[in-house]
């Protein structure tokens, strides 16, 4: 595995502190906890959690990259995702994306190499009178009109 | 004990039995690739659908995988009716598509004959998820291997894609595989699998390869056998015996 950023181990050892040793059923949810704590899944992480459950290595790799939620690679401070549905789409989503593109430089799954943004696009978020929408963290970002995401992401609104 | 029909035929079976298992025993075949006596069923290649009915089933008919439905009273099972069989070529139109370079598959289809050509996925390879393997190595303890990922992108795979730490080289993946897919390379010396090269313990007799010492040290360590098990192979054993026992006649 790419050598990330240094892993925050006493974080992760604290999230396994919440869960007791062996608890095979609680394997999803210690990974969404170690997920919320450190940002996204790193190999020290499965290891430990495969170690501190008692399910085999393999299985815990298994979960960890059969959910969409998960993520085996750092991911940036803001989880920005732009909304592909068919009603954002038509209203100009796709530049949104190109947007990045161009200001950032990434596409679809990747990270900006400061570590700010991860780029990530969905299938219709349920806000189609909102569109094009942009979610940005926690925050829904309404009718982005073509080149002024960047802007509307520093000013947070 | 119950009665079922198989193809117009009367057979005996016992409660919790399934299709296959009553087939199989009257020498009656159904096709299959995932499934393995020695593990339990899962219903995942579909190659064993059989269609079934009953007599106050007021003539409807069901298609169900034989691998996993148990038989009951009165059961009329159909194991070549034409819905059977053309399912079976939807199947392995489907599995042709997904690893055309397959033999067995190859020669499945061929054999039953081919409806529809899908577009072939043409990464060559050869798994048909069948995870015969993956389970296989469950049962055996070392949970060396499982499916990662998941849709297209779904493969059998050791942790974080890198050689499999827990894998003892006993071969059993590649051998249980239905279809060729695990790549097991043996010299006289070595085994090669999943990224990772295995030492031979050899027969003391005849000097051929016997089991990998990884291997070797997991089974005693883990199960009931005297310390000098992994000496000599069976081959020998059975000469050596074979010549103890011609001595005993005499």
């Amino acid at each position: 595995m790419a050598a990330g950023p240094a892993v925050d181990m006493k974080a992760i050892e604290g999230v396994l502190g919440n869960h007791p040793r062996g608890a095979t059923d609680a394997l999803v949810h210690l990974l969404q906890d170690i997920q919320e704590a450190v940002n996204y899944l790193p190999e020290e992480a499965i290891r430990a959690a495969a170690d501190h459950l008692e399910v085999p290595l393999g299985k815990v790799y298994a979960v960890a990259t059969f959910y969409k939620a998960f993520s085996l690679k750092p991911r940036g401070k803001t989880i920005v995702k732009v909304c592909l549905g068919t009603t954002c789409h038509i209203r100009g989503a796709p530049v949104v994306v190109e947007d990045f593109q161009h200001g950032l430089g990434i596409g679809p799954g990747e990270t900006t190499s400061d570590m700010k943004y991860t780029l990530e696009v969905v299938n219709c978020v349920g806000a189609c009178a909102l569109a094009p929408v942009v979610i940005a963290g926690e925050k829904y970002l309404a009718d982005v009109k073509p080149g002024t995401i960047l802007k509307r992401l520093s000013k947070g609104k | 004990m119950t009665q079922i029909l198989i193809d117009n035929r009367k057979f005996n079976a016992e409660e919790g039995e399934t299709i296959l298992e009553v087939a199989r025993r009257n020498q009656i075949d159904i096709p299959t690739l995932c499934h393995h006596e020695a593990l339990e069923a899962v219903g995942a290649c579909r190659l064993c659908t059989v269609e079934i009915t009953g007599e106050d089933w007021n003539g409807s008919t069901k298609l169900v995988s034989a691998c996993l439905y148990p038989v009951e009273e009165g059961l009329i099972v159909q194991t070549r009716s034409e819905g059977v069989l053309r399912l079976r070529q939807t199947v392995l139109d489907l599995l042709m598509a997904r690893c055309p370079e397959s033999t067995v598959i190859r020669d499945l289809a061929t054999q039953h004959g081919q409806v529809t050509e899908y577009q072939q996925f043409t990464d060559g390879s050869k798994c048909i998820m069948c995870y015969l393997c993956v389970r296989a190595c469950a049962k055996l303890g070392c949970h060396a291997i499982s499916a990662v990922n998941r849709g297209t992108l779904k493969e059998v795979a050791p942790p974080f894609h890198e050689h499999a730490e827990s894998c003892v080289g006993c071969g059993t993946c590649a051998t249980i595989c239905p279809t060729g897919h695990i790549e097991m390379v043996d010299t006289a010396e070595t085994r090669t699998i999943w990224k990772r090269e295995f030492e031979f313990v050899t027969c003391k007799v005849c000097g051929e390869p016997l089991i990998t010492k990884a291997y070797r040290d997991y089974a005693l360590e883990n199960r009931r056998l005297p310390n000098d098990y992994y000496t000599v192979c069976s081959a020998c054993k059975k000469s050596e015996l074979s010549g103890h026992f011609a001595r005993l006649s005499l």
